[in-house]
């Protein structure tokens, strides 16, 4: 074990690989971040697309476009649809984004299929009297989901957001698929300097579980500060 | 103020509202009263159509707020292929029949037998929007001067009472933040929960709820307002308290529509009493004649069930 150590402190610090691996960090934990925030967004528009009544044709099309959408994100892997985001459609669009805009775009497009799913269960959970006080007073659909329902399904869903952040977090590494050096390639770059994987992926493997570890407590501490929120306002 | 025209709400096949016609005048107080599942509720949400009725229209100030019921309208029925079809048939086997009479005897038909289809043609669609052009009101317009307060309150559990009191009059621009601030402290100290202003409805008893709900309502100067079971879902020890506001407000003269159970209350407030069950409105009477003279059978049965002594 000695000589595995003394490759990876001198790769590790004497090289600077430290560097990388903190650049491969920032850009995992970028693309998780921005990630999660477009799967929010689209989750929710597509959670109450779907919750609209149907008894129009629109909300009929724009449902179904929704489930070709979900079935689509749902039905592939991850690592395939970054591998059509950037060899297919990017060309194909004529577009030139840096390998880490599709990434984040493709992450975003992934959560947000499971995300609608999350909310639509959250917004359902929200007891239907409260859209119906706010009709009866006048307001419209939108304006009633927006200021009364939604927030109240956003509170319900928070444990389960944090989870699907955590799994997000863990998708991440197959982005070097697509040519991004993040937290899982940075490590590996170190194995493959010098052919010697045993500490650089045990090492991979901590730091995954560190940072998981973080952010569980966090939706713990989170979850137990809406309660409170509940028990004394 | 509200008028009900033919009236029919079915879930599914479950018929609950069958074909009910009603009026409910400026200044009234009516109480709807009736056995569980007979249609009293259902006939309240219509009222202001947070349920919509499958056939029948509901009208508010002279104004349509329900979807347009072809049926209603002779006119509309008309223009419609259908009607061209019957009219000629109609003509052909009694051609001694006047065109006056055919045409009446067609309508009469169309409407007996439901014979209007999904597509009737583009005069039909024309004359379709023209009418609801000239009756219609859009429904979120009609519900700002139709208070209702709900059995579970429905307060906004992520609103303090401030908000709650807030959200729509300000949303709606009919108030500034500011006006819609001070009409609610006004509110509040009227029902003297002026203290709670800040608090979230988890906080409060369910009396203080409900005594929100309707300052909610109130909050938008309603023309009317609609009480669906006010009391049924709070302790008995706070029935009082809710009851009394509602009286003060039917002592000032709002017109409003009261479904309860609470008959010394609907006797001693309500101008006119309605039985509704099986689906229809069996009784219609001021409260001492629906007390003390009751016509209907069913209404003879109910109220020796319900009062005892």
């Amino acid at each position: 074990m000695q000589r595995e150590w003394e490759l990876f402190y001198r790769k590790f610090i004497t090289y600077n690989g430290y560097e990388n691996v903190l650049n491969g960090l920032w850009i995992t934990v970028q693309i998780a971040v921005l990630g999660l925030i477009i799967g929010i967004l689209i989750g929710m528009v597509i959670a109450v697309i779907k919750m609209i009544p149907k008894n129009k044709t629109a909300p009929k099309v724009f449902s179904f476009i929704c489930d070709i959408y979900i079935g689509f994100f749902r039905g592939t892997p991850i690592v395939v649809q970054l591998l059509i985001g950037y060899f297919v459609l990017m060309p194909a669009l004529g577009l030139n984004l840096p390998n880490v805009a599709v990434a984040i775009a493709v992450f975003g497009m992934n959560s947000g299929a499971y995300v609608s799913e999350i909310m639509r269960s959250g917004i359902q959970a929200v007891d239907p009297g409260q859209l119906e006080a706010a009709r009866a007073l006048g307001l419209n659909y939108p304006t009633s989901m927006i200021k009364v329902v939604i927030p109240q399904a956003v509170k319900n869903i928070m444990p389960t957001l944090g989870n699907e952040f955590i799994s997000l977090i863990k998708e991440t590494s197959v982005v070097s698929f697509i040519a991004i050096v993040d937290l899982t390639k940075a490590f590996r770059q170190i194995g493959d300097s010098n052919y010697e994987y045993i500490i650089p992926y045990l090492m991979l493997a901590a730091v995954y579980l560190v940072i998981v570890y973080i952010i569980s407590q966090l939706v713990k501490l989170l979850e137990r500060r809406l309660k409170k929120v509940d028990r004394n306002s | 103020m509200i008028e009900i025209v033919n009236l029919t709400k079915q879930y599914g096949d479950h018929v609950v509202l069958n074909n009910i016609s009603a009026t409910i005048a400026d200044g009234e107080k009516v109480a709807i009263v009736g056995p569980s599942g007979g249609g009293k509720s259902t006939l309240l949400r219509c009222l202001n159509c947070m349920e919509e009725p499958t056939s029948g229209e509901v009208y508010f100030d002279g104004k349509l707020v329900s979807g347009l019921a072809p049926y209603l309208h002779d006119e509309l029925i008309v223009a419609s292929k259908t009607f061209k079809k019957v009219f000629a048939e109609l003509s052909l086997e009694n051609p001694a029949m006047s065109e006056e009479d055919a045409k009446a005897a067609a309508i009469f038909k169309i409407k007996a037998e439901k014979l209007l289809r999904k597509n009737e043609g583009s005069a039909f669609k024309k004359e379709f929007s023209r009418i609801e052009k000239e009756i219609a009101i859009d429904l979120n317009i009609a519900r700002r001067d139709i208070g209702m307060v709900f059995q579970h309150f429905n307060l906004f559990n992520n609103l303090t009472v401030m908000e709650n009191l807030t959200l729509a009059p300000v949303h709606l621009k009919l108030k500034t933040k500011e006006e819609a601030e001070a009409k609610a402290m006004e509110l509040l100290h009227r029902i003297g929960l002026y203290d709670k202003k800040d608090a979230y409805p988890s906080t409060l008893s369910g009396g203080q709820k409900q005594r929100i709900a309707i300052i909610r309502a109130l909050a938008m100067n309603p023309k009317v307002m609609l009480f669906d079971e006010p009391t049924s879902a709070l302790d008995p020890e706070m029935v009082g308290e809710v009851l009394d506001l509602i009286k003060q407000l039917a002592d000032e003269g709002m017109t409003m529509v009261i479904v309860t159970h609470e008959m010394g209350f609907a006797r001693e407030v309500a101008t006119r009493m309605l039985f509704v069950a099986d689906g229809d409105i069996r009784e219609s009477a001021p409260p001492a004649e629906f007390f003390d003279d009751p016509k209907h059978p069913r209404l003879k049965e109910f109220l020796s069930k319900v009062i005892k002594n």
